[in-house]
């Protein structure tokens, strides 16, 4: 169990430089495991600069990143042990693949944590089983692969090293409709197994309203929302306002509310929908 | 008809080492001048093939491709070619070529070595026309993504092309980037009666386009206006491809019996749909 507590978090780029940009200001707040979290606003809101401070990438100007309940740069010289236990996989993360198999690509990770030759293999092995990966590419170059199977690839460098926490940025970003559900399912999957907590970087409403349970939502630097999916999506005018939105399915009940149709706004997926405009017609009919 | 574009017959092949990989496969288009055409697909379809060797910077390893009647495959067409089909890429970073967005505007229209006077005019109509004039000072790097999108799609506005070919324009933007360059699109479209080829993966993005292209393994799948390739909900799916929340929507209370017309795709016919619905079923007033 782990929990990650952000605190009075300020960053300022290029400080005391022409250039000099407050990139997040006094965001606070705590997630614990288990929770796959959303961290969705525009571009320049401040979303990657504040997830890059969960693991010690960037260092804040104040505040602090408390992991379970310990600063992380409590001692500075431990902080590549924090990067094992908090891990993440950037925007494009297929662009960084470098070995020259599969394997080796996803070995990587675990080698660096000092990992028994036995424990790199199998957890080699069992993260490649989890994202679809065969053996036969496994034995693979990296660049023979297609874009959906090196963002896998990609992805399992980093969950091979089992991570406590993990933070993806835009993990579905340029894949098509397919590519882009094996991802979000085995995210999914990867919390299932392990518990862990995890954020998503998004700029996909309709995917983060299947995935995530919590969303936060930046803006202009500052922590606008942190809440379930449910009260943040009840707030589309707020969204609307900082650039953002609500899925296209949910504008449909908002509009049927408009109209004087006793709906329930709180619906996010289109299976949510149906399941609810179902029932909804069926409550009609036994009422004839 | 009308054609700008006329794709008869190509056979695309790329080669890697000895690996032959065919990408499109005796494949057939017409784009009609001032037609607004969607193509859809997922990665490795041959749609971003498809893209280049209508705008001239791929040519067919047989059959031919004509823009405005001239064969893309002579050299000597080069720049007519180039100069009546404009494409804009994915990655607005990749695009832009100055330190100051009208100089990057103007670079297409030097090099078709246009007097000063009219390039200045060139370069002021296209920075309006994106709603971008306000910035023609400004350093490119210091806009946002769609900004910056909006300037690489006034470079090609200012050579006067008749015809853009946009590759995935919205796939790095924030939903508001998205939404600005979506609209400049659609006037480009409408106002000035540019034609347009648009390859995307956001279904939403098809709902205002005169035609939709499905492609598959370097093949057409579906042809034809939107609303009739989305009533084949079955056939996309299989091959990976999402519709529309909307559509999704009525085609899964369709399948659960209830009476509701196919390939419904903007949010307000959804609507509506769904309202004629209730009020059919007796369902939807207060007693209900």
């Amino acid at each position: 169990m782990a929990t990650l507590s952000v605190e009075n978090l300020t960053y300022v780029y290029g400080e005391k430089s022409p250039f000099q940009k407050t990139a997040i200001e006094d965001v606070t707040f705590s997630a614990k495991s288990g929770e796959i979290i959303g961290v969705i606003g525009h571009t320049g809101s401040g979303k990657s600069t504040l997830v890059q401070h969960f693991n010690g990438l960037l260092k804040a100007n104040s505040g602090k990143v408390l992991l379970d309940g310990a600063d992380i740069w409590e001692n500075p010289k431990e902080i590549r042990k924090i990067r094992f236990k908090i891990g993440m996989v950037f925007q494009y993360p297929e662009y960084q693949l470098f070995e020259e198999t599969v394997y080796k690509d996803i070995a990587f990770g675990p080698t660096n944590m000092g990992l028994s030759a036995e424990d790199i293999n199998k957890r080699v092995l069992d993260t490649a089983q989890m994202l679809g990966i065969t053996a036969e590419m496994l034995e693979k170059s990296p660049f023979d692969l297609s874009g959906g199977e090196k963002r896998r690839v990609a992805i399992a460098g980093v969950m091979a090293m089992q991570p406590e926490i993990i933070v993806f940025d835009e993990p579905t970003a340029g894949l098509d409709p397919a590519g882009r559900d094996i991802v979000l399912e085995k995210i999914k999957e990867y919390r299932d197994r392990t518990g862990a907590l995890v954020f998503i970087v998004s700029h996909s409403m309709e995917d983060m309203a299947r995935v995530a349970d919590k969303l936060l939502v930046m803006n202009s630097g500052h922590l606008s929302m942190f809440d379930t999916v449910k009260k943040v999506f009840s707030n589309p005018q707020k969204l609307k306002k900082i650039g953002l939105n609500v899925p296209q399915v949910t504008k449909v009940f908002s509009a049927l509310k408009e109209k004087g149709i006793p709906v329930d706004e709180n619906v996010f997926t289109v299976n949510d929908a149906v399941s609810y405009l179902l029932s909804f017609l069926k409550g009609g009919k036994n009422n004839d | 008809m009308d054609n700008i574009i006329e794709v008869s017959d190509v056979t695309f092949e790329y080669t890697d080492n000895d690996n032959v990989s065919t990408v499109l496969k005796n494949l057939s288009l017409s784009v009609e001048r001032g037609s607004f055409t969607v193509i859809l697909g997922h990665n490795g379809s041959g749609k971003s093939t498809l893209a280049k060797l209508m705008s001239g910077l791929l040519k067919p390893d047989s059959g031919t491709v004509t823009v405005d009647g001239i064969t893309t495959a002579d050299e000597q067409n080069e720049i007519e070619v180039h100069r009546r089909v404009g494409m804009v890429f994915q990655n607005p970073d990749n695009q832009i070529v100055a330190t100051i967005v009208e100089e990057d505007v103007a670079f297409g229209p030097e090099n078709l070595g246009l007097p000063p006077n009219v390039i200045r005019e060139r370069v002021d109509s296209a920075l309006k026309t994106v709603d971008m004039y306000d910035y023609r000072l400004h350093a490119p790097h210091k806009l946002s993504g769609g900004q910056k999108q909006r300037v690489a799609i006034a470079g090609i506005i200012a050579m006067e092309p008749e015809c853009i070919v946009f590759d995935e324009p919205t796939s790095m933007l924030d939903p508001k980037g998205r939404r600005e360059v979506m609209d400049t699109i659609y006037r480009l479209n409408k106002e000035k009666n540019i034609t347009i080829v648009l390859i995307t993966h956001y279904m939403e993005e098809v709902e205002k386009a005169d035609r939709v292209v499905v492609m598959d393994s370097g093949e057409i799948l579906l042809d034809g206006k939107p609303s009739d390739v989305f009533s084949q909900v079955e056939k996309i799916k299989e091959i990976g491809l999402d519709v529309p929340q909307t559509t999704e929507l009525l085609y899964l209370l369709k399948q659960n019996g209830y009476e509701l017309p196919d390939g419904v795709i903007a949010t307000g016919d959804c609507v509506s749909e769904l309202l004629a619905l209730l009020r059919r079923e007796n369902c939807g007033n207060t007693e209900c």
